[in-house]
């Protein structure tokens, strides 16, 4: 008997047109892989260019003119915040007793700190020669800005702007991203603004909406798994809560306002705001929380029930430590969309320019993506910048949310293993 | 003779009994927790009605304008001021139009590379990457569409303004990318093995057996992962916000300045604007539309 090899299936026994249709349909194979890896390289593609973007924008070629001393400083000559400020104030001519006043005074050195920043910029080495490199500058809010110009664009200008730099101004490498950036308040001007405000705000609000939503969610999840009957209510409690995981969330925005801000007068506050997100991730708290729950083994619950616990003991001594970390997960997962959400926050007052720093849950706030759009939004083009800066923050405590969570999960894989030995 | 009091001390069940009183109350608590969802959507219907019928009451505004009506300045004042619901409608429809156009090719095609081409250690990592994609904030979506994609765009469409829904429709598409391939991939993955087996039986390619079987069989998933995305789009407010711009306008040119919807309601709610009754309305509709 003849061997029937696959290569004499495909090559040997055809006839020649049956040889063409067979490369054709296995041409057609190779074209349906490349044509479904290629959405796969643009969707990992686009988050790369975007952080990239985002990063080139954190950076800006300017032309300034100083209202301060105008000095920029080497890091042998001062390095430090109070430094540089004594060591320009020394180079406007001030006296070194007014200096010390200065600094003694609390509240004066505050009300100094806020119109003046200290930062670290690079003067290009090709105009400045050995002067060049990273420099401290004091900044204040009556500095000029001549020209503000993007990474690329700026670069190939170089020239145009070294030449027409007149005394006083100098020509900077600006990273918008920096120490200071995060440890100022909001301002008006660009190069002042900060991120202090709205980082506190986003954090006060996460935590409130994690006090707030985790109970809830955890009990509606134990509810709906351990305790409610299969009935009617239950069966609409479920399906309301599927609908609301896909109401729009501009939507609870417009809830938040009714409910919170007007009907129960808390204002354009933080607390409204902790409240209307805490609805908005509820039923992504509960749907992860639910699954959890029910990845936990019958046999654990119904040895605990031979041992003679009650339904709660058993909920709570064995069911939910071992669906504890799948409801972290899905907890983490939340509060990563909670911390991003920018619609409903601008509906119940995270709108407003805040450059006071939160002090209870009732004070008027800003949060991390409303800053930014409100930055985005802003008419001056160099606040663009410090949008890319503001995103560049979010974006890694976002990051740093999704690793935690990632790992939990795969933590979760594990423990899951461990059980199935049981 | 002992009575039922004591019979039942006597029985330890006293302790039990209280034990089953901590028992109701926490089950109760439970069930209040679970009651929040359902106030929630009360809540919700209240607030859109409440002031849909206001809207109505409001004699400047008929029916008829609202329907027909190729004007929406409610922000203006006197005879300037128009309640003409189909700018709107018709902005919203154009963007999500192009995010469908482009985020149904590229989730169902990303989804048969991952369910059906990669290994499934390739798919564990990629897969929470995609995840990543709908869990970028959109306000940084927006920012990206109107900082990098618009100028990127301008240079090939010299008459694209600013503000348009094409840079906003584009991105929108990423964004709903993995809405769509992650619920494909499950439904994929849930074809039976033995409909593949029996088909490569039969002779047919890999290709032939993800197009003429796979893929037919994890349509009505496919569908529901469609729908889910296009209710997300016709909902998301930051990208439009930014990059498509806030002018009502009536048309169907991607390149021009719209306002949808939800991006409405975003410059009410931040504008100077006394409280108005004037951009809930809309809401409503999308409301029904997602429920």
């Amino acid at each position: 008997m003849r061997q029937v090899s696959s290569e004499n299936l495909s090559l040997g026994l055809l006839n020649p047109e049956e040889k063409a249709q067979l490369k054709r349909r296995q041409r057609g194979g190779k074209l349906l892989y490349s044509l479904s890896l290629i959405p796969v390289i643009l969707a990992v593609g686009l988050i790369g260019i975007l952080l990239t973007t985002v990063f080139l924008d954190s950076f800006s070629w300017q032309v300034i003119e100083l209202n301060n001393s105008g000095k920029a400083f080497k890091s042998s000559e001062a390095n430090t915040w109070s430094a540089v400020i004594k060591a320009d104030l020394a180079a406007q001519g001030q006296s070194q007793s007014e200096i010390e006043a200065l600094f003694a005074d609390k509240v004066e050195l505050d009300k100094f700190a806020a119109r003046n920043r200290v930062e670290r910029v690079w003067l290009p080495k090709s105009i400045y020669g050995d002067e060049g490199g990273w420099r401290f500058i004091l900044r204040n809010s009556r500095d000029k800005q001549v020209e503000n110009l993007g990474l690329f664009e700026g670069r190939a200008e170089l020239p145009r702007l070294a030449s027409s730099l007149k005394d006083g101004q100098l020509l900077i490498l600006h990273p918008w991203l920096n120490i200071s950036f995060l440890n100022r308040n909001n301002s008006g001007k660009a190069w002042l603004a900060g991120l202090l405000t709205a980082l506190v705000g986003s954090l006060w609000v996460i935590g409130l909406v994690i006090v707030i939503s985790l109970p809830i969610g955890v009990g509606t999840a134990i509810y709906l798994e351990e305790y409610a009957a299969k009935n009617w209510f239950s069966q609409f409690i479920e399906v309301n809560l599927r609908n609301l995981a896909g109401v729009p969330s501009i939507v609870y925005g417009i809830l938040g306002l009714y409910a919170f801000v007007r009907f129960l007068s808390f204002g354009p506050s933080i607390l409204s705001a902790a409240l209307t997100l805490s609805l908005l991730i509820l039923p992504v708290i509960v749907i992860a929380s639910r699954e959890a729950i029910r990845s936990v083994p019958d046999s654990l619950r119904q040895a605990s029930y031979g041992l003679g616990a009650t339904k709660w003991q058993t909920v709570a001594s064995v069911v939910l430590p071992n669906a504890v970390t799948g409801i972290v997960t899905g907890v983490i997962l939340a509060v990563a969309r909670a911390l991003g959400e920018t619609a409903p926050l601008l509906l119940v007052g995270g709108a407003g320019f805040v450059s006071q720093m939160p002090k209870n849950p009732l004070s008027s706030y800003s949060v991390l993506p409303t800053q930014i759009y409100s930055w985005i939004g802003a008419p001056d083009p160099s606040f663009d910048h410090v949008a890319a800066a503001g995103i560049l923050v979010m974006m890694m405590l976002l990051i740093a949310l999704y690793v935690v969570a990632f790992l939990s999960a795969d933590a979760l894989k594990n423990g899951n293993s461990l059980n199935d030995d049981f | 003779m002992l009575n039922a009091k004591d019979a039942i001390r006597s029985l330890g069940l006293d302790k039990r009994l209280s034990r089953n009183r901590g028992e109701n109350t926490i089950s109760l608590l439970l069930l209040l927790c679970a009651s929040l969802s359902i106030l929630t959507t009360l809540g919700v219907i209240l607030a859109l009605s409440s002031e849909t019928w206001s809207f109505f009451r409001d004699p400047a505004v008929t029916l008829k304008e609202f329907f027909t009506g190729r004007e929406w300045t409610p922000l203006f004042s006197g005879t300037q001021q128009h309640f003409g619901i189909l700018p709107l409608l018709t902005g919203t429809f154009l963007v999500t139009l192009i995010a469908l156009i482009v985020g149904i090719p590229l989730g169902l095609g990303s989804a048969i590379f991952l369910s059906e081409f990669a290994s499934d250690r390739l798919r564990r990592s990629i897969v929470p990457v995609l995840e990543m994609l709908a869990g970028i904030p959109t306000v940084v979506l927006g920012y990206f569409a109107l900082l990098t994609l618009t100028p990127f765009l301008q240079s090939f469409i010299p008459n694209l303004n600013i503000f348009n829904p094409l840079s906003a429709g584009l991105v929108m598409g990423f964004m709903i990318l993995p809405t769509i391939s992650s619920i494909s991939i499950d439904s994929m993955q849930a074809v039976p093995r033995r409909l593949r087996e029996a088909a490569y039986g039969l002779g047919a390619t890999k290709h032939e057996v993800i197009l003429k079987v796979v893929v037919p069989a994890a349509l009505s998933g496919i569908m529901a992962a469609i729908i889910l995305a296009m209710s997300r789009a016709i909902g998301e407010t930051m990208i439009v916000a930014l990059a498509a711009g806030q002018k009502p306008t009536f048309t169907f040119n991607p390149t021009e300045t719209i306002a949808t919807m939800t991006s409405f309601i975003v410059q009410a709610a931040t504008g100077d604007q006394p409280a108005g009754s004037l951009p809930h309305v809309r809401s409503m509709r999308w409301g029904r539309c997602s429920l």
